[in-house]
């Protein structure tokens, strides 16, 4: 194995040169002529809206994909095209939101997976395999991650950082695609995540970072290209770039601000009151909601923000009292869905659709009854009528609402979701993490609708990481720590770094 | 190619299996008199197939089916001995189906166990049972009824043909109607497109307000009973009633269903489908049965047969 210094040597200076990378699918320009350098030491962001070209310019990178015309070159010297070995021995890692490790083994063996284990006497030395793991979390300063722990008990951002880790051993490694990363990670994961970038990049590695997230390219990345419908728009220093800079590239519009003004609140009456609301990861809530407001929960993930909109839901076991316009709240998501209470969960993956069904279906689910005969014969008519209203109103773009869910865009699943969520005109939409890996212009519109929503009465509760999100959404927000909901306080007023300095207050400020 | 290869292979397959009975067995295959004979055959898998469809859709099953069905028949003869009136013991032995499908649903929706271990230890429960009240010892002859047993040979009359006289077997009606009854139910009514939705995502319909538990719990009873009454039908077919006699239906009617999913444009089981795999397995019994292929060697090739046409749909999946 090769070390730190050697490594830094060997890399310094190193370019990967994509020339005129272009890849069509019949009459789709999904990329056309792009044009990318991506130097050792830095770290490049990808930007664009979904359907731009970056998953396509990834999986041509990942040597999963030929394009139809281009080369890459690695410090002049052509890279084989469309071979992921190929793609490896260039020394490029990718690194996802979605890994896939294998959770019953120890993290050591996870990290070694792609190697050939020690051995010692014809069987494996588990302690030299444990001792090539630690060494190389502790190149990156992961030294809260044991070898020998299983994988299973980590999270989504620690399993991240092993995979970066383990692409140390062997050497070679040196340019890092990671594409939205921090979708799923909490706020202190990704810190450390970002830490780590630090690290790799200071050890001489480059870092070519696609993300939806605004506020973390603008502070990781040393440039930014830009692409749209499949052409590379810009690659802008940094410095010389702004947010409104990018998304004016990204869009070619100007958005005239992301976030909608907001009306006064529609009414004062409380329409859900909680009283010492406890749930598995939940510590005696006490909150009212009124009539047309946005309650936003911030915390760091696993503060309880999901916990507490599950305990509405009715999902799991719950006590203390919980009122919606004075009677007691239903205790499983059927009874409250029949109350007006909607949900949009966090994984639309695995907690929202029906993948295989249609977008009609999906959108009817949870009122199946109300819309058929008799409350039991399928009335498909007024159903698949629901799903064209409805999706009009949250702007889906769809062929035809009788399209399988799994054929759509994230941004457009996301939309079906709020549009099941209103098939039963709620009065309380509980979301938790709305724009979650969601293209800027499906968020544009998901803000609006919210704003549309609140100001016709609906009552919200909105769980988000995204702080901007929160706060330009929120009338009031309310700070989870540990299972507990702090405080609540006016949005007005409050900003990321004051939410932040909340969110760790009593804890120490990590990295 | 692949697509429309993959979308009408299975029928390209049907129809291939036909043609190929109809040319080895001119005279006997295609008759008026066979087709309806091929129809009461298969009745009782009809049966077993479209119930057994219901827990599929959800993406369980019950193994326990063929089990209940000797169950149920030799509930019947054990009654029909000691003197029940017909209408009394069928009735019975179809609540005895309700009861086991209860069970099964408790035990997978309610407890959580995974539904093949559930059903397996149901499906000896049952069969010890068979056993137990029946003494081991077949119930035939006089024991069994005119009235019951004369229900499978009789039929709707359909006219005359060479001088005997054509009829629609009353089992092909009863699997006829169920078959109908399970389309109404998944295809045309809420409850079957929450079924549906579980299939597909567990947990999101759960989210979305679907009562999962109790509809698994549910699901389970339909099949359960349809059990029974095939059960039931191939006991008035056979004037008989045994502890083993319905064992062979929990195969056959699990491959009538895969079959039938490599019909279906989703690759999901959908009842129609499922009857279309029947079809298949029917003809093919049938038709080798009487060009006199060995009995063994028939099983041989039905399980080729299942194995190549699962494993073309799935093949033909991978590469979209």
């Amino acid at each position: 194995m090769l070390t730190g210094a050697r490594v830094e040597d060997q890399l310094r200076g190193r370019t990967l040169r994509l020339d005129g990378i272009s890849r069509h699918f019949g009459a789709l320009r999904a990329l056309d002529g792009v044009h990318i350098e991506l130097h050792a030491g830095e770290v490049h962001a990808l930007m664009g809206e979904n359907g731009a070209g970056k998953s396509t310019l990834i999986r041509i990178l990942a040597g999963l994909e030929r394009p139809d015309a281009g080369s890459i070159l690695l410090d002049g010297v052509p890279v084989p095209l469309g071979q992921p070995a190929a793609a490896r021995a260039a020394g490029l890692r990718f690194i996802h939101q979605e890994l896939h490790p294998v959770p019953a083994l120890s993290v050591g063996e996870n990290m070694l997976l792609d190697h050939p284990y020690p051995h010692r006497f014809g069987l494996v030395d588990w302690a030299a395999l444990n001792k090539i793991a630690a060494s190389a979390l502790a190149r990156l300063g992961l030294d809260h991650l044991d070898p020998r722990g299983p994988m299973s008990a980590l999270g989504s951002g620690d399993q991240m950082l092993v995979r970066i880790a383990a692409s140390l051993i062997g050497g070679g490694a040196w340019l890092y695609v990671m594409d939205e990363p921090t979708a799923a990670l909490t706020t202190t994961e990704s810190e450390r995540l970002f830490a780590v970038m630090a690290e790799l990049v200071q050890q001489g590695a480059a870092i070519l970072y696609v993300s939806h997230r605004m506020g973390e390219v603008m502070r990781l990345a040393d440039r930014i290209t830009v692409l749209r419908d499949g052409v590379h728009i810009a690659t802008r220093a940094r410095a010389a770039t702004d947010v409104d800079r990018v998304i004016a590239d990204m869009t070619g519009r100007d958005l005239g601000g992301l976030f909608p003004a907001r009306a006064a609140p529609a009414g004062q009456a409380i329409v859900l009151q909680a009283e010492a609301l406890s749930s598995p990861g939940l510590v005696r809530a006490d909150f009212d909601l009124r009539a047309g407001e946005v309650l936003g929960l911030a915390g760091l993930s696993g503060s309880g923000r999901g916990a507490l909109l599950r305990a509405v839901l009715g999902d799991g076991p719950r006590t203390g009292r919980l009122t919606l316009g004075g009677q007691e709240v239903g205790r499983s998501p059927a009874d409250t869905w029949a109350q007006g209470i909607a949900y949009v969960p966090r994984e639309r993956r695995a907690q929202g659709l029906i993948m295989g069904r249609t977008i009609a279906e999906n959108v009817a689910l949870p009122y199946l009854t109300q819309f058929a005969r008799a409350g039991v014969f399928l009335h498909d008519h007024r159903q698949r009528q629901l799903a064209q209203d409805l999706g009009e109103r949250v702007r889906l773009k769809a062929a035809s609402v009788s399209q399988a869910c799994a054929e759509l865009s994230g941004g457009n699943q996301q939309k079906v979701l709020f549009a099941r969520a209103l098939a039963g005109r709620p009065r309380v939409l509980l979301l938790d993490e709305p724009t979650r890996g969601v293209d800027i212009g499906a968020r544009f519109d998901l803000y609006r609708l919210i704003e549309s929503l609140r100001s016709e009465g609906v009552s919200i509760v909105l769980a988000s990481s995204d702080l901007p999100e929160l706060l330009g959404l929120s009338d009031r927000v309310g700070v989870m720590r540990d299972g507990v909901l702090t405080e609540i306080l006016p949005a007005s007023g409050l900003t990321e770094a004051g939410l932040l300095a909340r969110f760790y207050h009593g804890q120490e400020m990590q990295a | 190619m692949t697509a429309s290869l993959r979308r009408y292979g299975g029928v390209l397959g049907m129809v291939a299996i036909v043609a190929f009975f109809a040319l080895s067995l001119p005279d006997t295959f295609l008759t008026a008199r066979n087709l309806l004979n091929i129809t009461q055959q298969v009745s009782m898998l009809a049966v077993v197939a479209a119930t057994m469809t219901v827990v599929m859709v959800m993406g369980d099953f019950d193994l326990s089916v063929g089990a209940m069905a000797s169950l149920a028949g030799v509930v019947a003869g054990v009654l029909f001995v000691q003197g029940w009136p017909v209408p009394l013991a069928v009735g019975a032995a179809l609540a005895v189906g309700l009861v086991g499908g209860l069970l099964n649903g408790i035990l997978v929706s309610f407890v959580g166990i995974l539904p093949f271990v559930a059903t397996l230890a149901t499906l000896t429960i049952f069969s010890g049972t068979a056993f137990i009240i029946s003494d081991g010892r077949t119930i035939f002859g006089r024991d069994i009824p005119a009235s019951f047993s004369g229900f499978a040979r009789d039929g709707l009359a359909l006219g005359m043909v060479d001088g005997r006289s054509l009829a629609l077997p009353n089992l092909t009606l009863v699997a006829l109607g169920v078959v109908a009854l399970v389309w109404v139910v998944l295809e045309h009514t809420s409850y079957g497109r929450r079924l549906y939705a579980i299939g597909g995502n567990r947990e999101a319909a759960r989210l979305a307000g679907i009562r999962v538990v109790q509809l698994r719990f549910s699901a389970f009873a339909f099949t359960a009973v349809g059990a029974a009454m095939a059960g039931l039908m191939t006991a008035s077919r056979v004037a008989s009633a045994n502890p083993t006699q319905g064992d062979g239906l929990m195969l056959t009617g699990i491959a009538a269903v895969f079959l039938g999913m490599t019909l279906t444009r989703d690759g999901q089981p959908r009842v129609l489908a499922s009857l279309a795999g029947v079809m298949v397995l029917g003809v093919l019994d049938n038709g080798l049965t009487q060009m006199r292929v060995d009995s063994y060697l028939r099983e041989v090739m039905v399980g080729l047969i299942i194995l190549t046409s699962v494993g073309v749909s799935a093949l033909s999946q991978r590469r979209r």
